[in-house]
């Protein structure tokens, strides 16, 4: 109580004003008015796995809030090393959303305020805008992957219907080296004889840059917009996605706009599944796994299990855990957009945390770092060349190694 | 000082280039327009003047509807007036014909500084900052990297790349039409909140004029380039491969 107290009184002079409208517009937000019940006792700041090169670590920036100088905010580069991990939310004694709130409304402030975003992240956002995905490729081209699938995946069209309909996301369509996870996957529904449908080229980012923490509300709005409106002309009974940020922006930040949807994650659709699942497992892994855990599966939306049911139910795989598993594990890094500002992060850092992951999971002695989230896959891969693992650990997606064991893998189906 | 940045909208190559049936065009509902890259650069230019000598920028945008997009981005960016210049798709690729029907609309506005992209990457026939400075008695200097004017708005001083990383600097007496290669830093970013806040309210001039007819380009025929898949590598000092060339270029009856 004492802490709320002295949080809503912003201190005067120079910038209170730009302070108490930004806080104004903060508490407009699910939890936003939570900051007013900051401790200040800094658990956000030392569980940052960057917060070592912020200039201004979250405490700090609830504190130049409270002293009405968000001014000292914009200066800062801190705002940009956010990777959005969720330790600092997933610890705070007060609950303060502080990766999803403070720090996105931050952002928001600097992209209004014309104080511009780092190069690459721009790129991103101007790609997203005009092609509804942040590679810049053709949005015509967004279902090429159901070329080389080997099985038919239906597109729904308006005004058609399937029990599930697959959010594919811009990973799992476009990334060359995302592709071959995505035909696994549509091979494993084929099989599992799931009446399903891809929102084919209607289907756009997700949006999940405000959730993320981009900050770029306007675009997501606008995303939101576009999809909702191609989400409504088909029917279905639940969403099945891909990427656990288009599983988080469908669920909770769709919900908050007046869109509630039944979404889950491949590795939850399949770990229902896992029974039949293993009876159609007739080949044996034997390989060792490591799991990582995505901060966006599990510390932002608490789940850990199924994607190690599903690896359980594989024959002939041994899972072991690293040190820093479930709600412990490390950051891949690529989060909140920072997957667009590895430069600038490195330059700032030098230490990346993808190859400070892909390291711990070599220590276990596993052959395979087992992922759920696509954005691991390029980013484990690079971080195994840069760090001398090549040739004895590999990344691989579950839908992938599930695709193996079922004997689905390959050029082309038999 | 009144300061105008041409936006041509040229076709997205995201997207692929479909030839429509006559052969000598795109085909029109396969394209997507954007914002020639090098007048993005222009427009960035633009607005690092605005800022620095408190210039007003009108931004034109040149071609068909989604030139309008491109001129509420100016504006969400800084840009004062917005003026569209509605182009049909076949004058769109000729400079040529831009430029004598721009020089029509710039005539009437006396700017003292006209920036545009250098290129673009659909013209066939020149650059248009170059036509434009012809039709209306101005000077031009393309291949810019920065632009500054003194208080008075008289004279601009420019740099200017060459090949090899050579850098020059030269004054130009203003009017004048200048070629932007790439602004004094990377086009800024415009939030799309900002740019649908624009879009509400922003008005629009549109200048409508028949386009003159004067001769550019005339488009034959178009054809995709063949995709070929041979390559020999030539090994060797530099005098026997220079020889090797001469030889095989001989033998091809192209020497």
């Amino acid at each position: 109580m004492l802490a709320e107290a002295s949080s809503t009184e912003v201190e005067g002079g120079r910038g209170s004003d730009a302070t108490k409208a930004f806080l104004g517009r903060l508490s407009l937000l699910p939890g936003g008015d939570r900051i007013a019940a900051c401790l200040q006792c800094g658990m956000c700041s030392g569980s940052c796995p960057l917060g070592y090169a912020m200039d201004m670590n979250p405490r700090k920036m609830i504190a130049a809030l409270r002293a009405g100088r968000v001014d000292d905010l914009y200066r800062s580069d801190s705002i940009w090393l956010c990777v959005s991990c969720y330790n600092c939310s997933y610890r705070c004694p007060s609950n303060i959303p502080i990766t999803d709130r403070l720090i996105a409304s931050l952002r928001e402030e600097l992209l209004a305020g014309g104080v511009g975003v780092p190069p690459e992240l721009q790129a991103a956002f101007e790609k997203t805008a005009r092609y509804g995905n942040p590679f810049g490729e053709s949005p015509k081209k967004r279902d090429a992957w159901t070329k080389e699938a080997g099985v038919e995946v239906p597109v729904l069209e308006a005004g058609d219907s399937a029990d599930v309909l697959w959010w594919v996301g811009c990973f799992g369509s476009f990334n060359k080296r995302n592709r071959k996870d995505t035909v696994a996957l549509a091979r494993l529904l084929n099989v599992l004889g799931v009446d399903y449908g891809i929102l084919g080229n209607d289907e756009w980012c997700s949006g999940d840059l405000r959730c993320t923490s981009q900050g770029e509300e306007g675009l997501f709005d606008a995303l939101y917009r576009h999809n909702t409106a191609q989400l409504t002309t088909r029917k279905y009974k639940e969403i099945l996605v891909g990427d656990p940020h288009a599983f988080n922006a469908l669920t909770k930040e769709y919900r908050r706009l007046g869109t509630p949807l039944k979404v889950k994650h491949y590795t939850q659709f399949l770990a229902e599944r896992a029974p039949e699942l293993r009876r159609l497992m007739k080949q044996t892994m034997k390989v060792k796994v490591t799991y990582h855990d995505s901060c966006c599966l599990g510390r932002r939306n608490g789940e850990y299990e199924s994607p190690r049911i599903l690896l359980e139910t594989m024959p002939g795989v041994r899972l072991v855990e690293m040190p820093r598993n479930r709600e412990n594990a490390l950051c891949c890094g690529g989060g909140g957009g920072a997957n667009w500002l590895d430069s600038f992060i490195w330059e700032r850092t030098r230490v990346p945390l993808p190859v400070l992951r892909v390291q711990e999971a070599a220590k276990t002695g596993a052959d395979v770092l087992a992922v759920a989230c696509p954005l691991e896959i390029p980013r484990f891969e690079d971080a195994i060349k840069t760090s001398g693992l090549e040739g004895r650990l590999r990344v691989r997606e579950i839908s992938d190694m599930a695709a193996e064991a079922m004997s689905l893998s390959g050029a082309r189906l038999g | 000082m009144k300061v105008a940045v041409i936006l041509r909208l040229v076709p997205d190559v995201v997207e692929e280039l479909v030839i429509a049936d006559d052969g000598r065009s795109l085909a029109e509902d396969e394209i997507m327009y954007i914002t020639n890259e090098l007048d993005e650069h222009a427009l960035e230019q633009a607005l690092l003047l605005k800022e620095r000598r408190g210039a007003r920028l009108t931004a034109i945008g040149v071609g068909g509807d989604q030139a309008r997009d491109a001129l509420a981005t100016a504006v969400a960016k800084g840009a004062d007036e917005a003026v569209y210049v509605p182009l049909e798709a076949q004058d769109r690729a000729d400079s040529h014909r831009i430029g004598a029907h721009l020089a029509g609309l710039l005539r009437q506005e006396r700017f003292e500084v006209l920036l545009a992209g250098t290129q673009s990457i659909d013209e066939l026939d020149g650059s248009l900052g170059g036509i434009l400075a012809s039709h209306l008695g101005l000077p031009y200097v393309g291949g810019l990297a920065a632009v500054d004017t003194d208080p008075s708005g008289s004279k601009a001083t420019v740099k200017k790349e060459f090949p090899g990383g050579r850098l020059a600097v030269l004054e130009v007496s203003l009017p004048a039409v200048l070629g932007i290669q790439a602004a004094e830093q990377p086009p800024r970013y415009a939030a799309v909140s900002r740019i649908m806040q624009v879009k509400k309210s922003l008005q629009v001039k549109e200048w409508k004029a028949p386009v003159p007819d004067v001769v550019g380009v005339r488009i034959t025929g178009l054809a995709k380039p063949e995709a070929a898949g041979r390559a020999e590598m030539i090994p060797g000092d530099a005098e026997s491969v220079a020889a090797r060339i001469a030889r095989l270029l001989q033998e091809r009856g192209l020497l």
